[in-house]
């Protein structure tokens, strides 16, 4: 092969080549994922006067989290456990992250996906899950029961 | 005569041009559409989120911009160059496929124009639905079945962008496809087109870096007094709707442009093949470079038109330097109870910038300060954050921190401040 067959060779990929390092550089920057910005913001659950009794009580909390383009505000689902001192648990099964239910007819949670159960303090039981349910930083504030959520991506890490 | 060859071998170089230039705009797009979302409420805040917040962003949607109009240009200098070559009568497989690329590239450019859905895709999206509405006998069909219903909806944003990312990008692939197989020519890219190739798109990328592609202020915040103004490649059709008369403006936009595809196409079986063609195309460049020369000078000469042109233009450089404002999306059934968390017209205005806590924040370059502790400087009380949220400079501050008087009422301003003088660093 001589000189100059080979830079012709060359040559017939500069192009391609011009298009690809610098959109393909490019493209991993602008594909690189975005951290969302996790709330701390403290959530009412309950007013203390209303949680009595020894079942856990399902109750909502509204967070925002901004994810990407948007703040979103989403529902989640946690249980406080009157028996356990008003110790609020995450629904999130920290196994892999399904949420779980709570079986009034057997005293016990369960999770959809994978039958892992749960106690109603929320220790674990038997199935995949590795430890019980999280329970999340809570405070009483003027007599409200309140929480900080935390995501199913901190829920379910080991 | 050896120059006047060498001139002639170099403009046998576009067809390399092309191939890049369509592959600039598969890769930006598929880019663009890991971001872009079709939908009425949110088109323009994943646009803006591409310019200010994603990494090459704003290059990568200018190059897709650019790319689009330069990539116009070079398909019609490929089309003459085979007239040139009578490439109808000898190959007319590449003939034909270089006109129907023509029309794909208008087509592609004409429905990305609306994808944005700022000011100036609204009132392109305006016009596409005139030049249907005006089209002789099915123009009221044409209309509705371009738009999806009787309005420009959500309905319409959706139909552009399944022909611009789904439609029309698979026929031209399937044109490119279609004529590398049955063409003779083994070698796309030969020393010189890879020569020319590399440089047009080097050229492309610069320029896609010294200009970010424009983007017009939110329908709803453009005023009565905006210019709205098409990409570069449909000048030609935008200053040509100002001398016809109504319906027949269709008629020049989109029936006799549909009718010159079409006989092109048809060029390789009809006889006096030098002359239709040669009177199309020489029609249709000087119908082009005289209508988008004649737009280009009376947007310059009249003063006012220019002037307004500066405020556009120096509004759309205020909007790069503010931060980017993220949509509210609320998924919950029930109503929020968040207590000591921010108020909600805090997340929406101020968190992007000073943080969902008033922690502060980094943007790229920016830095935004943080507001804990805030309430133990001077004039900085509930009322003295009220008043400066109307006007910041009056306190001192510089841009891009701006006043809210027109977003916020006084109440939403109280809350804030409110909550503002309660954050403390522990």
């Amino acid at each position: 092969m001589n000189i100059d067959t080979s830079r012709r060779s060359f040559l017939k990929f500069l192009p391609l080549a011009a298009v690809f390092a610098s959109i393909g550089g490019a493209a991993f920057r602008f594909l690189r994922p975005k951290l969302s910005a996790v709330t701390d913001a403290w959530l009412d659950v309950a007013s203390v006067s209303e949680l009595s009794g020894p079942q856990p009580i399902s109750r909502k909390i509204v967070a925002e989290q901004i994810t990407g383009w948007a703040i979103t505000t989403e529902e989640h689902n946690v249980f406080v456990l009157p028996a356990k001192n008003n110790q609020v648990v995450s629904a999130i099964c920290p196994h892999e992250g399904c949420e779980v239910a709570w079986e009034q007819n057997r005293n016990r949670f369960s999770c959809p996906c994978h039958e892992s159960y749960f106690a109603a303090d929320g220790s674990r039981i038997s199935g995949p899950a590795q430890r019980g349910l999280d329970p999340l930083p809570a405070r009483v504030q003027d007599g409200k029961l309140q929480v900080q959520y935390i995501s199913k991506e901190q829920a379910t890490r080991a | 005569m050896r120059s006047a060859n060498d001139i002639r071998v170099w403009l046998q170089t576009t067809t390399g041009v092309v191939v890049v230039l369509l592959l600039v705009q598969f890769l930006t797009g598929v880019l663009l559409a890991f971001y872009y979302v079709p939908s009425v409420d949110h088109a323009y805040t994943t646009v803006s989120y591409i310019e200010k917040v994603v990494s090459s962003g704003s290059w990568i949607r200018s190059l897709h911009h650019y790319g689009s109009q330069w990539l116009t240009v070079f398909v019609f200098i490929h089309v003459i160059r085979l007239f040139w070559d009578r490439a109808y009568a000898a190959n007319r497989i590449q003939w034909i496929a270089a006109i129907l690329i023509l029309g794909l590239v208008m087509a592609a450019g004409g429905t990305g124009y609306s994808l944005p859905w700022d000011a100036r895709a609204f009132f392109s999206t305006r016009v596409a639905e005139g030049l249907m509405a005006g089209l002789p006998l099915a123009g009221q069909m044409a209309r509705l079945w371009l738009l999806g219903g009787s309005e420009i909806s959500g309905v319409t944003l959706s139909r552009f962008f399944a022909l611009h990312v789904l439609v029309i990008p698979a026929v031209i692939g399937g044109v490119v496809v279609w004529r590398m197989f049955r063409t003779q020519i083994a070698e796309l890219f030969g020393p010189r087109d890879a020569i020319v190739a590399t440089l047009v798109f080097l050229v492309l990328a610069l320029w896609a870096l010294k200009y970010p592609a424009p983007f017009g202020p939110s329908v709803a915040e453009a005023g009565a007094d905006y210019l709205p103004r098409p990409g570069a490649q449909f000048l030609w059709l935008y200053q040509s709707l100002k001398y016809i008369p109504g319906g027949l403006g269709s008629i020049v936009g989109v029936v006799l442009p549909g009718i010159v595809l079409a006989i092109l196409v048809a060029l390789p079986w009809l006889k006096r093949q030098r002359l239709i063609a040669g009177s199309l195309l020489g029609l249709g460049v000087v119908l082009v470079v005289i209508m988008t020369t004649v737009s280009y000078f009376s947007d310059r000469r009249d003063p006012r038109t220019a002037q307004q042109f500066a405020r556009q233009a120096a509004a759309e450089e205020a909007w790069r330097r503010q931060p980017f404002n993220p949509a509210t999306i609320t998924l919950a059934t029930t109503t929020t109870n968040v207590t000591g968390g921010a108020p909600v017209m805090y997340t929406k205005y101020c968190a992007n910038c000073h943080g969902t806590q008033g922690q502060g924040a980094q943007q790229g370059p920016l830095k935004f300060p943080p507001l804990l502790n805030v309430s133990a400087k001077p004039r900085r009380s509930v009322d003295d954050i009220v008043s400066l949220l109307k006007d910041p400079t009056a306190y001192g501050l510089q841009p891009p921190m701006r006043s809210f008087s027109e977003k916020l009422t006084e109440e939403q301003m109280r809350e804030i401040a409110e909550w503002i003088v309660k954050l403390r660093q522990d």
